[in-house]
């Protein structure tokens, strides 16, 4: 028999309701703090910088809060941005896709050797990607970098203008640091979608009389359409937010050749100083982002 | 054209080898079943008739065409598998017509084959949907659909019923039956349920460990086991086997274990001395309360409807007894046993192989 003083002593301690472990409270508490500080917070008071007016000279704000949303789109570098950012996505993302695809296709298989290699597979993607930028800028060296040296062999180039001093050029020298980066996340992906396909629909369908080719379209493209829908919404959106290589190797540059939305938003803040039309930009980033992942889940039914 | 002829088929996984020198004439237009317990084969082994497994050694030959390292797709077999292996993505319809697509068959002619395995299978009401929306015995038919659409020349069916409760394995059972007398196609049909080979196959083939212990039809290979293992095998509740050793009597060869002495058939070609087991089914020992024969006591009585099962022991021996009279038999009764002679089979003690009647 416990003595009455001790219950006494529980009963003092005892906490308010919402926050025993029978209240969602406490657990949900951490995460939404941490969304709600790094998330949300920025988020707003971006909305809130964003209806401001910069004068840069004067470094006076006004109250305008139309100003910067109708600048963004009579803006033509935020156009100009935009088919940037479209176009790096949309080529990054089909040759992750395809060489993604293509190499889980060719690593999955129980033979000796195939999990090392699986393991190595995956070795760019712990290099930093601004480590990545300088490596890849390094190898574009007009004269002595490997990749220029092996273009200028194959007659794709000329020493005249190197890889990222091309107009259109420097746009695929980014993209190529991105694929030998990002490609292994992909192989990741649809490894894991490939091993944990069952194997007996295949054997079902070589009886059946499928070729290879045949089984690969009929039943492992579509048995893998969930995964590769939502690769595509990962990367995809990872892609659009493209900053780091553009920043490290190009700066945008030549002129403003590869200047994505986020370069462009971070150029407006660091050199512009203007920080209430960056916040814009940045947002005007976020909505296009949302809207296209948004349709991209309505088109293809991509389930959580 | 449909036959399949097996030749000293060797299957090996690294250095364990688990089919140990395969032959097997299966003829056309056959039924035949390979039954065998758990492990012993029958899967692999009809995995590499569909090309589904590589041969480590001998050969497989389809009709006249040697298929050893033929492609499944090319072998025109089609086979159900023990666990369906559906195409989890498409409708009942769209499964049944997939060898078909691959073939670029006319439309018309996928509808009309599609349609008419659904009605043979009762599957019309399911075509449109998809497999997780069914049953398993529906999804078994859908895999059985799948199957016959196709015309092979042969079939194969690894234990397509075991997933199935009781009711719906008989029903299935007498539905593959009924198809084969209908399409005549060459089958080859695995289980390890005794009671689907003994009433499905025109040939029952018996596997123990990667070798075949036996070859022949259901009845026969019942009534004349060739060795033990086959004898206890099939039948249940199974063969009765008393150990012993044979000897001379006063009207010829006897059969002795304890102090029980048993007839042997006429021309056995026991010899005097030699150590047997001595094996009798338990419908081949005829039962009664008094009279003459082996005593023995009663233990348990299980009625099963159409017989009464009857467990006693003899000369230290558990032995089963099938009674069709409806007597009043308890535990610890007296009964009188009479083996039938002509249904008694021995079985050498150490080879355990069976010693030929006569
Ligand atoms: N991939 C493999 N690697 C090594 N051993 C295997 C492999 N597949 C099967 N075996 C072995 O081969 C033997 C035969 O297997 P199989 O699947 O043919 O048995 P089965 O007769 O079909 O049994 P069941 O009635 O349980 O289906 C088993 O002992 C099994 O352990
Ligand atoms: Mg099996």
């Amino acid at each position: 028999m416990r003595d009455p003083d001790s219950r006494a002593g529980n009963k003092l301690i005892r906490l308010p309701r919402w926050l025993t472990s029978e209240h969602p409270f406490p657990w949900l508490f951490p995460a939404s703090a941490m969304l709600i500080v790094f998330g949300l917070y920025p988020v707003l008071y971006s909305l809130w910088l964003s209806m401001f007016k910069r004068n840069p000279a004067t470094r006076i704000e006004t109250f305008r809060p139309s100003w910067n949303w109708s600048k963004v789109f009579a803006d033509d570098r935020v156009i100009d941005a935009v088919s940037v950012t479209l176009t790096y996505t949309f080529i990054a993302l089909t040759i992750q896709l395809v060489l993604g695809l293509g190499i889980a296709l060719l690593l999955d298989s129980d033979r000796k050797g195939f999990g090392l290699l699986r393991s190595l597979m995956i070795l760019p993607l712990v290099v930093p990607p601004a480590v990545t930028g300088m490596m890849f800028l390094l190898m574009y060296d007009g004269s002595f970098g490997v990749i220029s040296h092996m273009l200028y062999g194959l007659g794709l180039l000329s020493p005249s203008t190197p890889i990222l001093a091309g107009g259109t050029s420097a746009l695929w020298g980014v993209i190529i640091a991105d694929v030998w980066q990002w490609t292994p996340f992909m192989v990741l992906i649809m490894l894991a979608g490939l091993r944990a396909l069952p194997k007996d629909p295949f054997e079902a369908a070589a009886i059946d009389g499928a070729t290879d080719m045949q089984a690969f379209f009929r039943l492992t493209l579509p048995m893998m359409s969930k995964i590769i829908a939502l690769a595509v919404l990962i990367r995809g959106i990872d892609l659009f937010r493209i900053y780091d290589y553009i920043k490290v190797m190009t700066d945008s540059g030549p002129g403003t050749a590869t200047e994505t939305l986020t370069a462009y938003a971070g150029t407006i803040y660091f050199k512009n100083a203007d920080f209430p039309y960056a916040s814009t930009v940045a947002l005007f980033t976020l909505i296009l982002v949302v809207i296209i992942a948004n349709l991209f889940i309505k088109i293809f039914k991509v389930r959580f | 054209m449909g036959s399949v002829t097996i030749q000293n088929l060797v299957k090996r996984y690294g250095g364990l080898e688990v089919l140990h020198g395969i032959d097997l004439t299966v003829e056309d237009g056959k039924f035949v079943v390979l039954l065998g317990p758990s492990g012993c084969g029958k899967s692999t082994l009809l995995r590499m008739i569909a090309g589904l497994e590589t041969v480590s050694s001998g050969d497989i030959a389809i009709g006249e065409q040697r298929v050893n390292d033929m492609h499944p797709k090319d072998r025109n077999i089609a086979m159900v598998f023990q666990n369906y292996a559906l195409y989890a993505h498409m409708s009942v319809r769209e499964n049944m017509a997939f060898s078909m697509r691959l073939k670029k068959t006319a439309q018309a002619e996928v509808d009309e084959r599609v349609n008419w395995a659904a009605s043979i299978l009762s599957l019309e009401p399911y075509l449109d949907r998809f497999p997780k929306e069914l049953s398993g015995g529906q999804r078994q038919r859908v895999a059985m659909g799948r199957a016959i659409v196709r015309n092979p020349d042969v079939f194969l069916f690894d234990e397509p019923l075991s997933n199935l409760d009781a009711k719906l394995r008989v029903q299935m059972r007498k539905e593959i039956k009924e198809l084969h007398q209908r399409l005549k196609t060459t089958t080859v049909y695995v289980t390890h349920d005794q009671i689907e080979a003994m009433t499905m196959a025109d040939q029952v083939v018996i596997m123990r460990d990667g070798v075949i212990e036996q070859i022949g039809t259901p009845l026969d290979i019942y009534d004349n086991p060739d060795n033990l293992f086959v004898a206890q095998f099939i039948g249940s509740p199974g063969m009765n086997l008393l150990s012993g050793e044979i000897v001379q009597g006063a009207g010829g060869k006897m059969f002795q274990t304890g102090d029980v002495t048993c007839e042997l058939p006429q021309n056995s070609a026991a010899m005097v001395g030699q150590k047997v087991l001595y094996g009798i089914r338990p419908e081949h020992l005829q039962a009664s309360m008094q009279g003459s024969g082996l005593s023995a006591t009663v233990t348990v009585v299980e009625p099963t409807g159409p017989e009464i099962h009857l467990y006693a022991t003899l000369a230290g021996h558990e032995i089963c007894a099938i009674a069709h009279q409806r007597l009043d038999w308890k535990p610890d009764d007296e009964l009188k046993l009479n083996p039938m002679v002509d249904r008694v089979h021995l079985f050498d003690a150490e080879t355990k192989v069976a010693i030929p009647a006569g």
